[in-house]
């Protein structure tokens, strides 16, 4: 894990990181409209205040970030040329490059960087709340200096800046009135490769070639245009004509992924989300009977019948999850695969652990009944309860299921916690500090937050595992502390893990180098080109 | 004199219908309430999770620690001088949002409205003169079937035929994004996504109108004065466009109406399959998203083009029949 | 010499097409758990068979048997249907009578009422509803009833007026009847023809408006429905075609025989109309 890496060098001195010059080959020629389909329409262009998906997918290619990540999660150079980390992890001293420019001609300088990270993305940014919180202040020595001093350690932090994470913004824009309904919510202005041009609410965004780009020759597109298409077989039927060309995050129904694939036009891949290692569960809700029984969540997790649902709801884009840690994380040795869910008798497990815990088959073939309140995120999380309820029906299982929208969905799981099982997706976003802790740890028991411990799951021991693995330099250590945490958490089971998720992403093959970091289509593009 | 009866007639049909909308707002406002869960929390889901403090912040900035009442009241303030309020989500001004969606809609409605009344009218009045014959029970037959078929399925099936097997028509959207066409060229290729969409919002209305239209035209010839035309020896096409005709359509126009409502709530999903940019897609988002500013201000809207469209209705119904007194 | 009511009625080739799909609709729905015991959601065989097979009708995308399914939504469906359509007619036969009956500023009140929701967009509304009360049978059918009420009310109040001023009306008044028998006895039965017709074209729109809910998404979620299988295999329309296919159809045969046995009592309660 890069974090760890990089500390473990630090430890040894001082850091630089490398230089990576960013060499554009010469071959490709300049030109093309790229369009990308993005679902659902975002709410606005503001990535500072809101992380919903869909901002992402747009403004990534408008807003720089410090720093970029390969497909090895290692930083590489963007709008810092390079950084330096102390040994006792307080001081990032970022050196920035002196030749990049705002879409309005403005120079970018340290004071932007200050502003960003401590006026905006510490105050207002949902994840930089949490991620930020150690930073204190951001010294300016020169316009070309920007030195982050910590509170604490928090290795985490380093890879969070990327221009999809923290975008950097113009102080002379964003720094004059409210940033929470600040003018330019809708109107961004960075230093990235495409500048924004026009948004038809419903229809697209249109983003334009940056010309005056910091890195010559760069980007290779003249024009980038983000559709919105509210019906999924739509999305599919512009995709195959050609009407669009890059489409990723589910926006095209599993199954019609196969189908476009077999096109000469289209390819596919599964790279670009290992910055999100997106992983589905059940959630259970530990301190409803009888779901705080532990052979009872046990059983659960044995009943599910993981490959089935890859291959009918997620069309095969998946692989089954062992643990609250994605096999991304293996190279970095934080991953093992948990207690064996997938055993080849794991009814006949189901149906005695059900027996041992005093629930047994009734006259009508149940043991007891449960709620289902089903994901609100697209059809196929209605396929997953329908598909679940199936398997939970063979070991004596009973389950309606309940289906509001995101709204009350959100409220009754992660506010009133009414609630059986209920389904998601959790993100394990770069690193388990930022990804993994929210859903275990009894200090994320927060009524009123959503996406964190609502399965109200609290152990001394594994919130002690935690504390430990958020300060951990060692990355040896850092790493048998999170194969621990899986292994209790897939022995305690308040939550089941069902599929690591391989989300699909669409090219058409006119366009090349599309998708080029860990960061997919919440990349910046800027090397995209036409063939 | 008829002309100044009329405006004062529109006048204060205009006064009546301030109550109508200001209730159906209010209405909303408070059902609206109801609705458990609330923007800040769809925003903080939307954002993959966020810490309390950012939701607590969120709240406040919305008003949303005030007292209902106050918020109905400031609400209601802020409408009578057409402030529709500031969409949280969409960052923007709600009167804005509305009317940047506000002519694709109005476009897409206009030319349904115009097609199902002129095709409908065209096929009651033909089934009407060949009445009882094969003919009229084939245009019988077709109209009660688009009658009967769903309109998501009309549009998936349109889209599968004309733009992917046959490739005459564009899937979705309402005009090439990739050319970015201006002045006339725009025109066209606006006229050439807005076929399918408005080809299936019609059939259903279409179906309507022509069994309203048919209806109406066999009613009318049973009537006295259709009679007494004919005995005063006036020819069978004589009576039709005179008489028959005039008044068969008052209750066609009557009908189109008040489906202007219903139309907009086709437009939910004729806009959704089509990728449409008009209002009813925003309202389906701003629902689900629970941004109720904007809700209220789509509600707000189409209650006021449903009203004036009633009104325009009454006027074209008070020109065609001479015989309704206005005051 | 008129014909009566039922000779006008079953002499329509149509009205015996719509009436005989209706009943076999109506047959399916009453014996669905003898006709397919099986529970309509169980997974029974590999997913996307298609017809003429295993399964008559193949199945669907995770494997669950599309003919178990017509025959249990064919119950779901109607019920909604039906029950929906008697709410609204219910509550818009009370309106439009207490209008019709009480005149002044009864009337004026009520008709505002009708008026106003008549001016709300009927489907964003129901959306609006499903979406407060979340989806399920039960307020599958609130929404729908209160989005359809208001024109029973008009129909309802029209003949009401009409009726009110005649003379065996005006003797029960003179007789001292209380205004509620007096409504319940004399009026509203001289109203049932045009309140049938007009419920009976209710419970088409009832059956479209519940498909189209379902194809957003916001069916009930534990009843197998006709608008569920559509709205569950939209996304496979092209590699299946028999998911969206033949529920699509069954919808649209069931609307259209309402439409016509509508059409056939209307022609045979008003012959006027018929015979012109």
């Amino acid at each position: 894990m890069l974090i760890i890496r990089r500390l473990a060098a630090v430890s040894a001195g001082l850091l630089a990181a490398a230089v990576l010059a960013s060499a554009p080959a010469s071959a490709q020629k300049p030109g093309g409209t790229l369009v990308q389909i993005t679902q659902p329409e975002p709410p606005n262009l503001a990535p500072y205040i809101s992380t919903s998906g869909p901002i992402g997918q747009v403004t990534a290619k408008v807003f720089d970030g410090l720093l970029e990540y390969g497909f090895d999660l290692k930083p590489v150079p963007s709008l810092a040329e390079s950084f330096e980390v102390t040994p006792d992890g307080k001081t990032i001293t970022f050196k920035l490059r002196q030749n990049a420019k705002f879409h309005d001609g403005k120079p970018f300088t340290s004071a932007d960087v200050r502003f960003t990270f401590m006026d905006v993305l510490k105050k207002v940014h949902p994840r930089g709340i949490a991620t930020f919180r150690e930073l204190t202040a951001v010294e300016t020595p020169d316009p070309y200096t920007a030195i982050f001093k910590l509170e604490k350690a928090a290795p985490y932090m380093l890879m969070a800046f990327s221009g999809y994470e923290s975008p950097v913004l113009p102080q002379h824009v964003y720094g004059s009135g409210d940033i929470k309904t600040h003018a330019n919510a809708n109107i961004p202005v960075g230093t990235g490769p495409f500048r924004f041009v026009e948004w038809r609410r419903g229809e697209f965004v249109r983003l334009d070639k940056n010309k005056d780009y910091w890195r010559a020759g760069l980007p290779y597109l003249d024009r980038i245009v983000v559709r919105f298409i509210g019906d999924s077989s739509t999305r599919t039927a512009a995709l195959e004509k050609g009407e669009a060309h890059v489409a990723g995050f589910g926006a095209i129904p599993y199954n019609d992924v196969k189908k476009l694939a077999a096109l000469p036009s289209v390819e596919v891949t599964t790279k670009g989300y290992e910055m999100v290692s997106p992983i589905v569960e059940l959630l259970l809700n530990t301190k409803h009977a009888p779901l705080d029984n532990q052979k009872v969540r046990q059983a659960l997790a044995y009943a599910i019948d993981r490959q089935f649902v890859i291959d009918n709801v997620w069309f095969g884009y998946g692989k089954p999850a062992a643990g609250p840690i994605s096999s991304n994380f293996a190279p970095s040795g934080m991953f093992e695969a948990g207690k064996d869910y997938n055993a080849a008798d794991r009814v006949a497990r189901a149906n005695a652990l059900l027996d041992e815990a005093g629930f047994p088959k009734k006259a009508d073939g149940f043991r007891f009944e449960l709620v289902h309140d089903l994901t609100p995120y697209g059809e196929e999380w209605q396929r997953f309860g329908e598909a679940v309820q199936q398997q939970l029906a063979q070991v004596g299982v009973k389950v309606t299921l309940r289906y509001e929208d995101v709204a009350k969905w959100l409220k009754r799981v992660y506010t009133d916690y009414d609630y059986d099982i209920s389904s998601n997706f959790l993100y394990n976003l770069a690193d388990p500090v930022l990804g993994v802790h929210r859903s275990f740890h009894s200090d994320r028991i927060r009524p009123g937050t959503v996406f964190v411990n609502g399965a109200r799951w609290s152990s001394p021991e594994t919130d002690k595992i935690m504390d430990q693995a958020t300060v951990e330099p060692d990355p040896a250590k850092r790493g048998a502390l999170y194969r621990e945490l899986i292994k209790q958490t897939s022995e305690a089971s308040p939550v089941i893990y069902v599929l690591e998720l391989q989300f699909p992403t669409l090219v058409n093959k006119q366009f090349k180098n599309v998708i080029t970091s860990p960061l997919g289509i919440y990349g910046n593009y800027a090397t995209a080109y036409r063939e | 004199m008829r002309g100044t009866a009329l405006l004062f007639y529109i006048l204060r049909r205009l006064l009546q219908t301030v109550p109508v909308v200001l209730g159906v707002v209010v209405l909303n406002f408070l059902l609206l309430q109801l609705a458990p869960g609330d923007l800040a929390t769809v925003l903080a889901g939307e954002a993959g999770g966020a810490p309390k403090e950012y939701i607590d912040l969120l709240r406040q900035r919305f008003g949303q620690d005030q007292p209902v009442i106050v918020q109905l009241y400031r609400y209601m303030a802020g409408l009578l001088t057409l402030d529709l309020g500031y969409s949280f989500r969409q960052s923007a001004p709600v009167l804005q949002l509305l009317l940047d969606r506000l002519w694709p809609t109005l476009l897409l409605m206009g030319t349904t409205f115009l097609l199902s009344l002129g095709f409908g009218v065209t096929m009651g009045l033909l089934a009407a003169l060949w009445v009882r014959t094969w003919k009229d029970h084939i245009v019988s037959v077709v109209a009660i079937i688009f009658y009967a078929t769903p309109l998501f399925w009309v549009g998936l099936m349109l889209i599968l035929l004309f733009s992917i097997k046959l490739g005459w028509f564009p899937t979705s959207g309402m005009e090439d994004v990739v050319a970015f066409n201006e002045g006339w060229d725009r025109v066209v290729d606006i006229a050439h996504h807005l076929v399918l969409p408005s080809i299936t919002l019609s059939l259903f209305y279409l179906a309507l109108y022509a069994r309203l239209m048919r209806a109406s035209m066999l009613e009318q010839r049973g009537l006295d004065y259709v009679t007494t035309a004919r005995a005063k020896g006036l020819s069978e096409r004589q009576i039709t466009i005179r008489h028959v005709l005039r008044n068969a359509l008052l209750p066609v126009v009557t009908m189109a109406g008040v489906q202007v409502g219903s139309l907009l709530g086709g437009s939910v999903i004729v806009e959704s399959v089509f990728a449409w940019p008009g209002l009813g897609q925003l309202a389906y988002q701003s629902l689900f998203a629970r941004d109720f500013n904007l809700l209220l201000g789509i509600f707000f809207l189409s209650s006021c083009l449903v009203v004036i469209v009633n009104l325009i209705v009454d006027v074209v119904y008070v020109l065609l029949d001479p015989r309704i007194r206005i005051g | 010499m008129m014909k009566s009511f039922s000779q006008r009625f079953l002499h329509n080739p149509l009205v015996i097409v719509g009436l005989s799909w209706l009943t076999l609709v109506l047959l399916v729905a009453v014996l669905a758990d003898v006709l397919a015991p099986a529970n309509p959601f169980a997974i029974v065989g590999k997913p996307f068979l298609p017809p003429a097979g295993d399964f008559l009708l193949g199945t669907d995308s995770l494997g669950r048997d599309v003919l178990g399914g017509l025959i249990h939504g064919a119950r779901t469906t109607l019920l909604i249907a039906v029950l929906s359509t008697l709410a609204a007619v219910a509550f818009g036969a009370l309106v439009g009578a207490v209008a019709g009956y009480y005149g002044r500023w009864i009337d004026d009140v009520l008709m505002r009422l009708t008026e106003f929701f008549q001016t709300i967009p009927s489907f964003l509304f129901a959306l609006v509803l499903i979406a407060i009360l979340s989806p399920s049978a039960m307020n599958l059918v609130i929404a729908i009833a209160t989005v359809s009420w208001p024109p029973i009310a008009r129909v309802v109040r029209g003949e009401v007026l009409s009726v009110k001023s005649r003379e065996f009306v005006r003797a029960a008044i003179v007789a001292g009847q209380r205004d509620s028998a007096i409504l319940i006895s004399q009026v509203l039965p001289n109203t049932l023809s045009p309140l049938i017709v007009t419920g009976s074209l209710l419970v088409a729109t009832a059956i479209l408006v519940e498909s189209a809910l379902s194809f957003l998404g916001l069916g009930a979620p534990n009843q197998m429905s006709w608008g569920f299988m559509i709205g569950a295999g939209r996304s496979f329309m092209r590699e299946a075609w028999w998911l969206v296919t033949v529920p699509g159809i069954v919808i649209l045969l069931t609307v259209l025989s309402i439409n016509l046995v509508g059409e056939g009592l209307n022609d045979a309660l008003n012959p006027r109309l018929a015979d012109a």
